[in-house]
């Protein structure tokens, strides 16, 4: 992962702050960094979402397309993910140098999202055992200031609130052959219910306390952190360690209490920004990359 | 069923363009923090993003620098989901790779390259949404991060295509036209010297209308060249105002 | 400047994929009318004194057809009373859609300046375009634009002629759209009541399609037809296999069988056969149909028999009868044919067809039927009030759709042709039956003309051979107008001879891509017709410029040849050049001079070097293998002032006839190897493939009769066996053994040397051919000279020319109009024969049986070179006892047998019984069979049918 070197004074300077709750760039610990985020940014997509959290900038697009349901679960859709770490990004990730974090990303994400706690699967159902919806959501990273996993997992929410697939029916001719229809009315889509959309927060365990939303600088004094979903109601789905460090069980607790919290807090603005640009309908005046 | 009908006997074309006209172009640099320049570019319903960094230190080994000038070093990829079916890889396939031969050439054609020695200049381009024309939107939007970089350059490099339908030459080609057969010629023009950078076209076609066609190209990258400047300007008057208070 | 421009997305999912294109909004589109001050526009389309004579509207106004009204009415639209229509955009791109020829018709409307059409851009206009709403299906989307189109322009006039008179009129016959349009303070109208409106033109009425609500009027409820499945069905079942497609040709013979023909490669069934109404349902002629392949116990064998849909009444009545008529044949069971039935239309061909209308019992009816020309077709319920004045009448008709409950389909007429019989109308007819594109040339063609006093210029003599002095003369067929060739030869000092063959350089006046370059492509070869010619080239070109008469300074693409007196070629060159040819000589003429030994002039001794060099060339023809068939040509006598066939004979050949066509042929073999090496990818070249052995087993066996064998193993061989077999005392024995040969053969055609490989000439046994030597009738030839000029730099290349797949396309409409020429040109003897004869009365002849066949005998009676058949089986007498022996082929008529080359006697006479399908009837005098020949004295013959073969 991209990475800044941090000299010895530096370090020490970082960590004093953090523990008295004052970090470099004015925040309290528990604080995200100034964040924007636009929806139904890449036209030709079923939805898409751009975020930029501090100087990190992450696009993600959401395709649907018809598939085959797993042999398991016949009567559910699924997600695939897909982390393109492109060298706009850093150039350390040219050619296939952001592979290795792109496939660990996505596998995070795969443990996250798809999961019919999270999304509601069966609803991307068509035609149990034949037809299902595959929802190829794509993380274009675009710049890297530290913060990826909340950032994504933020930007995907976003985008999948923004997804709309096209309706169709299914007929049947007298040989029972079926054929799919899709619905002729450019309105008439289906929307996905996002409610139970995780969040990542990500803890960084800095001396002895731990932050949220780390910059580059605080997570290179960082030993290890942990990586926790949550949902709108404090739920948490999915708990990881990341980094070479070792955390103890005292402060893994904390650090998940601090999780839940700042997580459920994450959820009810992040929403209400949504329903506000979605109200706006054609009239909102489309920013993108020009604003 | 009757395929498109891509120049009406009215003279309009699909999306309602006249033959020559260009499609909408708007631009902005400066649009990341980290990269030494960076810019995003739309032309029509392609969206292209470039960053550049450097000149730096050549990376990796020693033996790729040149000691005489720096070495342009160029990515081209495509987000996934930038067109209508879903590519499976960004980048690395034959295409794109191509793609960054392509940049490569045109750029060291225009950037002053002499003035670093030993050094390495990194212009990554990234198609968001493709809908025509990806050559010369990236080839568009690396000049503008060029620019941005205060890299030196010669002059700007403009690029655009040119297509021919029923002996007409069209301008700036989008995706239901490059695709709707016929020739497309994609051309990169340093407007000031009006000399060509790269010039390539697959399909077959007539000696006779190569002319017109490479005409009609150029004469879209003298207009393309009109809004990079202003967006240059209008960028560097937005800076200077910041910079005054 | 483009920035002004508001753009507004339009998503389109297309299968899965989402489409997004932008859509540009302009505020530079005119409205197209002379009246309007504000539009910039250079030359407005639309009038401003638009008036018609109509009732329901007393002002100035212009027309806007909705998209139906378009597809349905498109007869009405192009009469030359309607005018100042606007043609919105929305309505263009959904006729496009729909119906490929309705699109064209009303392009060509469009463009013709006297009609003012005008094309609004709506979906690109600023101020009316709209988006399509939520739970707005995309017809009532369209519906809207066209409304909201309208409404533009009716404030839009209202504004820029200061509240003048001018108003636009909506025609649509959507009930909810009129009323929509009605609230939204629109004129509108229904089509039909519009045209009623107009007082003055009464005969525009009958012209209107029918509408589904009438048609509901019209027919019983009951359902005659199975329903045909919906194009996704058809779709999903060609995919899976389950159904074929391809395009339906009615029998013509049998109005209750049809084939369809699968055109899917990798299919091992080709043909599907159809018989019964309910099969075929529905299916016309040339339609691309679905069907559905019976299972093998229900396949049936194709009958032989005639039958004509004659019933007089239209009643929608169950052909139980009819239907049996066919089962009553005994099935064949050794040629059993994949059989099956139509389930669904893919794609309607129909035409404006040719015919008669079968008037209605009741004498006020206003719904008749209508008989087409053309067997294949059904016949056509139509609505008229003029059907007292049409009795009698050629006419032409469309079909407007054929409901599930309707016997046979609906139409409307769109116009008079003149009286049938008529020369002029029968012309007519049998041009539009061929799709023989026959209109004066318009005037964008003529005006690529060359402007008159034309002489030869400065420029011209610089870049060409001056063959002046070269004593050139012309042999041609006396009354030949459109000299293409001319040719010469003189004795060099090196004791060689110089063979020259100069062609009008007709590729010199038509340039490539121009309106009369595109005309005479389309046209693609000049129809000669009895007393008729249609020029594929306007006459100033044709019989004028480049006609190489004598005297005049011509220019010429030359091909000239060093021979030695062994008519070996030693060296060959191509030039333009200017020719003064010296003599333009018939046939007879040139075989005058060349015998009369008096004669030493420098035209004569050309002609005799011609003569002897073409001998030798014909000599080593035929030693390769060349075949020399005979089919008899037939020649009228016209009258010189009714234009009345007075004579009739076969064309007869003379040696000078052969001298020219040697070296046309040798001209055009050097010139499709210099194209051929030069543009191996793009030259148009000539082919004649060789036929399958099985063609051949008619004329084996037709030998093998008079103890005789034929070989055809090789072209060789053929020519050989053709050249013995003669009997004595039978002169006429080879030439029709040649004539059947002629049967057997493929047919030539054009292709581009880049789309094929195999490029033998079966016939003139050349490895390589092609077509130059007569550009002004034949479209190929102008290509060809077109390549040669590029081949010697002696003229620029142009894209098309170089692009096989263009090239390829044009070979298609050249071998098609060939062909059509063809059968127009056979229709028009057939058409004077019957002329000649009714004015001959009844006539007896001798003639040579030409086949035999089940019921029939085919007989050729050599003094008019003309064909016709003599039934054996008749419906108002108990037949003779017929015994058919396929192998001879013999047939035993009582006690008579027929075998081929019989020679008989028979009484040639018109049946103007059917006046539309007027016969030539046969019948036998000699052999006396008894209850079957006729006597010999010039009573009416027994009632046998005969036609012309064609």
């Amino acid at each position: 992962m991209a990475a800044v070197q941090v000299s010895e004074a530096e370090k020490v300077y970082i960590m004093h702050g953090v523990r008295d709750d004052l970090r470099l760039d004015g925040r309290g610990c528990e604080d995200y960094r100034h964040m924007e985020i636009e929806t139904d940014v890449v036209s030709n997509t079923d939805g898409s979402a751009k975020i930029s959290l501090g100087h990190t900038d992450v696009l993600v697009g959401v395709k649907a397309e018809i598939g085959k349901p797993r042999a398991m679960v016949p009567d559910e859709g699924y997600l695939e993910f897909f982390v393109d770490c492109s060298a706009n990004a850093t150039p350390e990730f040219e050619g296939r140098g952001g592979e290795e974090l792109g496939v660990e990303l996505s596998n995070t994400l795969y443990k996250v999202f798809n999961n019919r706690h999270s999304v509601d699967l069966r609803s991307l159902c068509i035609c149990p055992g034949e037809n299902c919806w595959v929802l190829y959501v794509d993380v274009l990273l675009l710049q890297c200031d530290g913060n990826l996993f909340d950032a994504i997992s933020i930007a995907i929410k976003a985008a999948l609130f923004n997804t709309r697939i096209p309706k169709v029916h299914i007929s049947e001719d007298e040989e029972g052959v079926k054929e799919i229809e899709l619905s002729d009315d450019p309105y008439d889509c289906m929307r996905l219910n996002v409610e139970n959309v995780p969040c990542i927060v990500t803890l960084c365990k800095v001396g002895h306390r731990h932050v949220v939303d780390a910059t580059l600088q605080e997570k290179a004094c960082s030993v290890a952190s942990l990586l926790i979903s949550v949902t709108h109601r404090g739920t948490v789905t999915c708990v990881r360690k990341m980094g070479g460090g070792s955390l103890d069980p005292e402060s893994i607790f904390e650090m998940t209490e601090a999780g839940k919290r700042v997580g459920k807090a994450l959820h009810a603005p992040l929403m209400e920004l949504l329903q506000k640009e979605e109200s706006l309908g054609k009239k909102r005046q489309k920013v993108g990359f020009l604003g | 069923m009757a395929g498109l009908e891509l120049l009406s006997d009215q003279g309009y074309r699909l999306d309602g363009r006249k033959a020559t006209e260009l499609r909408k172009v708007q631009a902005r640099t400066s649009v990341f923090a980290q990269a030494d320049g960076s810019a995003y570019l739309e032309q029509g319903n392609t969206k292209a993003l470039a960053v550049v960094y450097g000149p730096h230190e050549t990376r990796g080994s020693r033996s790729k620098s040149l000691h005489d000038r720096a070495v342009i070093n160029c990515q081209f990829s495509m987000a996934t989901f930038s067109t209508a079916e879903r590519k499976r890889r960004p980048h690395g396939d034959r295409k794109s790779s191509e793609m960054s031969l392509h940049l490569k050439q045109t750029f060291e054609a225009a950037v002053l390259t002499e003035l670093y020695p030993r050094s390495q200049i990194d212009i990554y381009v990234k198609i968001l949404q493709a809908d025509g024309g990806n050559y010369s939107a990236c080839v568009n939007a690396a000049t503008l991060a060029l620019v941005d970089a205060g890299i030196p350059m010669r002059d700007y490099v403009c690029a655009c295509t040119a297509g021919f339908v029923e002996d007409t030459p069209l301008a700036d080609l989008c995706h239901a036209e490059e695709s709707g057969g016929g020739t497309s010629l994609a051309l990169a023009l340093l407007p000031r010297s009006g000399n060509i950078a790269l010039l390539q076209m697959d399909a077959r076609l007539h000696q006779d209308h190569l002319d017109a066609l490479i005409e009609a190209a150029m004469t879209a990258c003298k207009g393309l060249s009109k809004v990079l400047d202003d967006v240059v300007r209008q960028h560097l008057e937005e800076v200077s105002v910041l910079t005054r208070d | 400047m483009l920035k002004s421009k508001t753009f507004v997305k339009k998503t389109r999912a297309g299968g899965v994929l989402k489409i997004v294109r932008e859509h540009y909004l302009r505020d530079d589109i005119w409205c197209g009318s002379e009246v309007c001050k504000e539009c910039k526009d250079e030359a407005p389309v639309l009038q401003e004194d638009a008036c018609i004579e109509s009732n329901l509207c007393s002002y100035p106004h212009y027309l806007i057809p909705d998209t139906n009204v378009l597809l349905h009415q498109i007869d009405i639209l192009e009469h030359t009373l309607i005018r100042n229509v606007i043609i919105l955009q929305t309505v263009l791109q959904e006729v496009r859609h729909r119906s490929a020829p309705v699109y064209k018709r009303i392009k060509d409307a469009i463009h013709e300046k006297e009609k003012h059409f005008y094309t609004f851009t709506n979906e690109h206009h600023r101020e009316t375009f709209i988006e399509r709403e939520p739970g707005e299906s995309a017809n009532d989307r369209n519906d809207r634009a066209i409304r909201v189109a309208a409404k533009w322009y009716a404030d839009h006039l209202t504004k820029n002629t200061n509240g003048g008179s001018l108003k636009v009129v909506l025609l649509t016959d959507d009930r909810a759209n009129k009323e929509k349009a009605e609230q939204y303070g629109l004129t509108v109208y229904r089509c039909e009541e519009y045209i009623k409106s107009l007082i003055g033109n009464p005969e525009l009425v009958d012209r209107l399609a029918l509408k589904p609500d009438d048609q509901n009027e019209i027919i019983g409820s009951k359902l005659l037809f199975p329903e045909h499945l919906p194009l996704s069905r058809i779709q999903s079942g060609i995919k899976n296999g389950g159904l074929l497609q391809g395009t339906f040709h009615a029998n013509r013979d049998n109005y209750l069988e049809g084939t369809v023909f699968i055109n899917r490669e990798g299919e091992d069934i080709n043909e599907v056969l159809l018989q019964g109404l309910q099969n075929l349902n529905r299916a016309v002629h040339q339609d691309v149909v679905a069907v559905e392949l019976f299972p093998k116990e229900r396949w049936v064998a194709p009958s032989s028999v005639v039958l004509q849909d004659d019933s007089p009444n239209d009643e929608d009545a169950e052909e139980d009868e009819t239907e049996n008529k066919l089962k009553g044949v005994p099935p064949d069971s050794s040629v059993l044919k994949p059989t099956g039935r139509v389930v669904g239309v893919i794609k309607r061909n129909w035409r404006p067809y040719c015919g008669m209308l079968s008037q209605s019992m009741i004498k006020e009816a206003t719904r008749h039927l209508f008989t087409p020309a053309d067997r294949r077709i059904p016949r056509i319920r139509i609505e008229t009030r003029q059907a007292a004045n049409l009795a009698g009448q050629r006419i032409m008709v469309a079909i407007d759709g054929w409901p599930k409950n309707s016997r046979y389909p609906n139409g409307h007429f769109v116009k008079n042709l003149g009286t049938a019989g008529d020369k002029e109308t029968e012309t007519e007819v049998l041009l539009l039956e061929h799709d023989v594109p026959h209109l004066p040339f318009s005037p964008a063609v003529l005006s690529f003309l060359p402007k008159m006093p034309w002489s030869i210029t400065e420029e011209d003599m610089k870049v060409r051979a001056d063959l002046r002095h070269l004593c050139v003369c012309s042999v041609d067929p006396p009354g030949c107008t459109d000299i293409d060739d001319a040719l010469h030869c003189r004795e060099l000092e090196n004791g060689n001879l110089e063979v020259g063959v100069h062609i009008a350089d007709v590729s010199h006046f038509i340039r490539p891509g121009n309106a009369l370059d595109q005309e005479a492509a389309s046209r693609g070869t000049t129809v000669y017709l009895c007393g008729k010619r249609i020029d594929m080239v306007p006459e100033l070109l044709s019989s004028n410029l480049c006609s190489l008469r004598s005297n005049v300074e011509r220019l010429a693409f030359s091909c000239i040849w060093e021979m030695n007196h062994n008519a070996e070629i030693i060296k060959t060159r191509f030039t333009k050049s200017v020719i003064n040819s010296k003599a333009s000589l018939t046939y007879a003429e040139a075989q005058m001079k060349i015998d009369d030994t008096t004669m030493n002039d420098d035209i004569t001794k050309s002609l005799r070097g011609l003569n002897r060099l073409a001998k030798i060339l014909k000599g080593r023809r035929t030693e390769k293998g060349a075949l020399t068939l005979s089919s008899p040509e037939v020649r009228f006598h016209i009258d010189s002032e009714t234009h009345d066939p007075i004579d009739l004979q076969t064309k007869e050949l003379k040696e000078t006839n052969s001298m020219v066509e040697e070296f046309m042929l040798l001209a055009n073999i050097s010139v499709a190897q210099k194209i051929y090496d030069e543009f191996s990818e793009c030259a148009l070249l000539r082919k004649h493939p060789s036929p399958p052995p099985s063609n051949y087993d008619i004329l084996i066996k037709a030998a093998k009769s008079k103890d005789l064998d034929i070989h055809t193993d090789s072209a060789k061989a053929l020519a050989d066996s053709l050249n013995n077999a003669t009997v004595r005392n039978f002169p006429y024995f080879n030439t029709l053994l040649r004539i059947l040969a002629t049967r057997c053969m493929m047919q030539a055609v054009y292709f581009c040397s880049g789309m094929d490989s195999d490029f033998h000439h079966y016939g003139l046994a050349s490895p390589i051919y092609t077509h130059f030597t007569s550009p002004i009738r034949r479209y190929a030839d102008i290509i060809v000279h077109r390549l040669l000029a590029v081949a010697i730099n002696a003229d620029s290349t142009y894209p098309e020319l170089m692009d096989k797949h263009k090239q390829s396309s044009l070979c298609n409409n050249l071998n098609y109009r060939h062909k059509m020429a063809q059968y127009a040109q056979r229709a028009s003897v057939a058409f004077h024969t019957q002329l000649f004869f009714k004015n001959k009365g009844i006539i007896n002849e001798e003639g040579f049986i030409l086949f035999v066949r089940k019921n029939a005998i085919i007989i050729l009676i050599p003094k008019f070179g003309m064909e016709g058949t003599v039934f054996f089986e008749n419906k108002d007498k108990p037949s003779p006892r017929l015994k058919f022996d396929s192998e001879g082929p013999t047939l035993e008529v009582e006690e008579h047998t027929f075998h081929m080359f019989d020679k008989v006697k028979v009484t040639i006479s018109v049946d103007a019984s059917n006046i539309q399908h007027q016969r030539i009837r046969m019948a036998l005098i000699e052999p006396v069979i008894p209850g079957v020949s006729v006597p010999v004295p010039e009573s009416e013959p027994v009632a046998k049918k005969a036609k012309l073969d064609c």
